[in-house]
């Protein structure tokens, strides 16, 4: 009897072996010759730029006999989820593209490898736009730029001209855009945001387009010299005079029907489309932005962005990084370095990515050639992405971004939608953005 | 049919099958008249074992992909874990953060309004649906066919059919309420009307669903007792009260709890209608309005990367779950009746 029951276990047993083991077997060394070292690269999706990723791969391999990269690649929404139940269950690709806003997400919790040092010995700084915005508060480096995402103001030229109001340029302040934009905005009988009958809850075109965090409050709230984190990117400074002035000036053209509240976004198929679509003279737009805008065929130019009151600019910025997993050998981290400066250094790889039109080159000679600035798409002023690398700034990432910008968010939505008082929202925002940074860096 | 053998039950007349059925039972029950030969206890039979080994792939399969991972989430919940390093085991903190968290109970009330609100309305509809179309009409296939095709439909069409009636510029539904000179209304972007809205959706998209149950129960109820409430002189609506109702209260109970279930689960739809983008952090206004339990543990596990906090919310919404579902069970004693 007992000796029955054995067999039925082991049997079990074995089939919970096969079970097993069939999801090890395919990360094996198949198809990779025995002096190559093979190193996974994950990427997300982006449209025709994954054919091109591709080509340049396989470029890269041709120059580097000794390196296979199998390559990983989803949707950005799945590929970030993946990722994370991959670091989790030790299967994270050796090297990934990583959103900007992310880097520090993993580099905090240990899962993104230090590269300060190979980049201290193998890259010139001042040769690349972008490093900088990878570094954290004690110098260390996480990541290296793949392509950098910059914010301009957008404007619409057809519309200006219709509405008789000059085109912005580098003097304008916020007030100034406001100004321009009450001239800009028209309710459905017609009637501009200035005139005594103009309804703005039925407004058929808005001055400016205002959305969120990067391409909204961030690059206002900054200019007016607040912001959401202090220095040290572990205190809230949210309640703050400066950002009260920020928020009033934002409420305010809100209720006058001059900028988008987050209800009136809702109308759209995507927040984005108001200026692709032409329903919005202006926008605050990242360099991505200019393929929608490129798409429908709108008539536009981009300057940099306005001044606050005291003549303080602030370009929020992203730049989109190639991180190595920590957990990658040395051999295969020494690989994926092979890659990434590869990425930054060949000028042929940052000349057919630039041509992709999705982000500014990192490698600033490329930026700074024809090849960029002239390549006859619109924008034409493509040089104010450019100029505004000198007033640049991430967007206070650290690595409960996504957690405290929701908090921020939340509150400050309500004072956009009237729903409370701008001093209440900052007090709130202000306290529950605090509460998140000290969940996790008491716990660090 | 259930029991054929019950209808031998003049037993002498048949003793060559009594004989047979006998030596069946003696098999069947090896074990049973063994057992007093041994004194020690056994727990398993060999039929049982048999039994057990034929059932192996599937017990395997639930105890490494379903007890499993219920155990580590159960572990998770007690633990401050990151996913990116190993879980730590901090006690009841999560639990005690829960209490406090002012979106969670915000999520629950959500969730409860939601399923207060879409339960009943969805059943009763369903029902009513499927007595229409349990009768004799021209083009039935048609109409049972236009009903169910929102139910296939995924999520993501829904929202275009959603959006031409409920966007505030261009949809119908304003448009209607301008002609009738009334105030337009943000719908999914007005803290108050968001779950109405998506109750509605939800509603037109599963009703198809619970109107085939619903169907299948009315096709089960034996047409001679409609003919008895006929010679009874019961009208329609008596015969639907007294016959129709108590005999499909199976069926109905059944879409109760399936529809309480799905509601408690109710994931996608408030992700694809009330974010912008696909992106999970918007989705659930505004401000937290249409954030539901599993929104919020989605949120919080995924894009926040707070394992252990999402697996505490995971683990009460079960005992809610759990705690409905026993109810509804016991309840269903006073209301539901199988038929004999």
């Amino acid at each position: 009897m007992a000796g029955k029951w054995l067999k039925i276990s082991v049997l079990i047993m074995a089939f919970v072996f096969i079970l097993t083991g069939c999801s090890d077997e395919s990360g094996g060394e198949a198809g990779a010759n025995s002096d190559q070292t093979e190193i996974t690269l994950g990427f997300y999706s982006s449209g025709s730029a994954d054919e091109k990723m591709n080509e340049l791969i396989e470029k890269f391999e041709a120059e580097h006999p000794d390196i296979k990269v199998n390559t990983q690649n989803a949707p950005y929404q799945q590929f970030f989820q993946k990722l994370d139940t991959q670091i989790a269950g030790g299967t994270a690709p050796d090297v990934w593209l990583s959103d900007g806003v992310f880097v520090q997400k993993y580099a905090e919790r240990g899962a993104a490898k230090d590269l300060t040092e190979w980049i201290n010995e193998d890259l010139n700084k001042d040769e690349y736009y972008g490093l900088d915005f990878n570094k954290d508060s004690d110098g260390k480096y996480w990541g290296v730029p793949q392509g950098i995402q910059i914010g301009a103001l957008f404007y619409n030229k057809d519309m200006f001209d219709q509405a008789g109001v000059d085109y912005p340029d580098e003097n304008w302040t916020w007030e100034d855009l406001k100004e321009a934009g009450a001239k800009l905005t028209m309710d459905t009988e017609g009637k501009k945001a200035d005139d005594a009958s103009f309804k703005p809850d039925s407004v058929k075109q808005y001055g400016l387009t205002f959305f969120n965090i990067t391409e909204g409050w961030m690059p206002v709230m900054k200019s007016y010299g607040g912001g959401v984190l202090g220095e040290d990117l572990r205190n809230s400074i949210v309640d703050s005079e400066e950002n009260k002035e920020a928020v009033n000036y934002i409420v305010d053209g809100m209720e006058r029907g001059i900028f988008t509240d987050p209800s009136d976004l809702q109308a759209f198929q995507s927040p984005m489309s108001p200026f692709p679509s032409e329903t919005a003279a202006m926008r605050i737009g990242i360099y991505a932005r200019t393929l929608a805008a490129n798409e429908t065929g709108v008539n536009y130019d981009v300057t940099v962005l306005p001044k606050g009151p005291d003549g303080e600019r602030f370009s929020p910025t992203i730049a989109n990084s190639w991180v190595i997993s920590d957990s990658a050998s040395d051999e295969k981290a020494k690989a994926a370095w092979e890659w990434v400066k590869y990425w930054v250094q060949e000028d042929e790889v940052q000349k057919e990515w630039a041509a992709l039109g999705e982000a500014v080159p990192v490698k600033k000679s490329v930026a700074n050639s024809d090849l960029f600035l002239g390549s006859g798409d619109k924008p034409a002023n493509k040089q104010a992405f450019l100029d505004s690398f000198e007033h640049a700034g991430t967007l206070d990432v650290n690595a409960v971004w996504s957690e405290w910008v929701k908090k921020f968010g939340d509150n400050i939505n309500r004072a956009f939608l009237n729903e409370t008082s701008v001093e209440e929202a900052l007090e709130n925002a202000d306290e529950e953005v605090q509460k998140v940074l000290d969940e996790f860096y008491e716990n660090q | 049919m259930a029991d054929m053998s019950d209808n031998l039950k003049p037993k002498d007349h048949f003793p060559e099958q009594q004989g047979e059925k006998k030596q069946k039972k003696s098999k069947l029950t090896l074990a049973k008249q063994k057992k007093p030969k041994s004194p020690k206890k056994k727990w398993l039979t060999d039929e049982g074992k048999w039994g057990l080994f034929m059932i192996s792939p599937y017990l395997i399969q639930f105890i490494v992909f379903i007890a499993f991972t219920l155990i580590a989430s159960l572990y998770f919940s007690f633990s401050r874990y990151d996913m990116l390093n190993a879980p730590q085991w901090i006690g009841l903190d999560n639990y005690d953060k829960l209490i406090n968290d002012p979106v969670f109970w915000k999520s629950l009330w959500n969730t409860l309004y939601f399923t207060i609100l879409f339960v009943p309305t969805q059943t009763i509809l369903a029902l009513i649906l499927a007595a229409a179309l349990n009768q004799s009409l021209k083009g039935l296939k048609l109409y049972r066919m236009a009903h169910f095709i929102p139910v296939i439909s995924s999520w993501t069409v829904v929202l275009y059919v959603a959006d031409a009636i409920f966007n505030p510029r261009f949809g119908l539904a304003n448009d209607l309420l301008l002609k009738l000179g009334m105030e337009p209304q943000q719908w999914l972007n007005d803290e108050a009307l968001v779950i109405p809205v998506l109750v509605t959706v939800a509603v037109w998209k599963g009703i198809g669903y619970m109107m085939i149950i619903f169907l299948a129960g009315l096709q089960n109820v034996p047409e001679d007792l409609y003919e008895a409430a006929d010679i009874e002189g019961a009208g329609v609506l008596q015969k639907f009260r007294h016959v129709t109702v108590p005999l499909i209260s199976g069926t109905t109970f059944l879409v109760l709890v399936l529809s309480t279930i799905t509601t408690f689960q109710a994931f996608e739809q408030i992700y694809v209608m009330t974010g912008n983008s696909g992106d999970i952090t918007a989705a659930g206004g505004p401000n937290n309005a249409s954030m539901v339990l599993m929104l919020y543990l989605f949120q919080q596990g995924f894009a926040f990367l707070k394992m252990g906090y999402a697996s505490a919310i995971a683990w009460v919404l079960f005992l809610i779950l759990f705690a409905i579902t026993l109810v509804q069970v016991k309840l269903q004693n006073k209301w539901v009746h199988y038929e004999k």
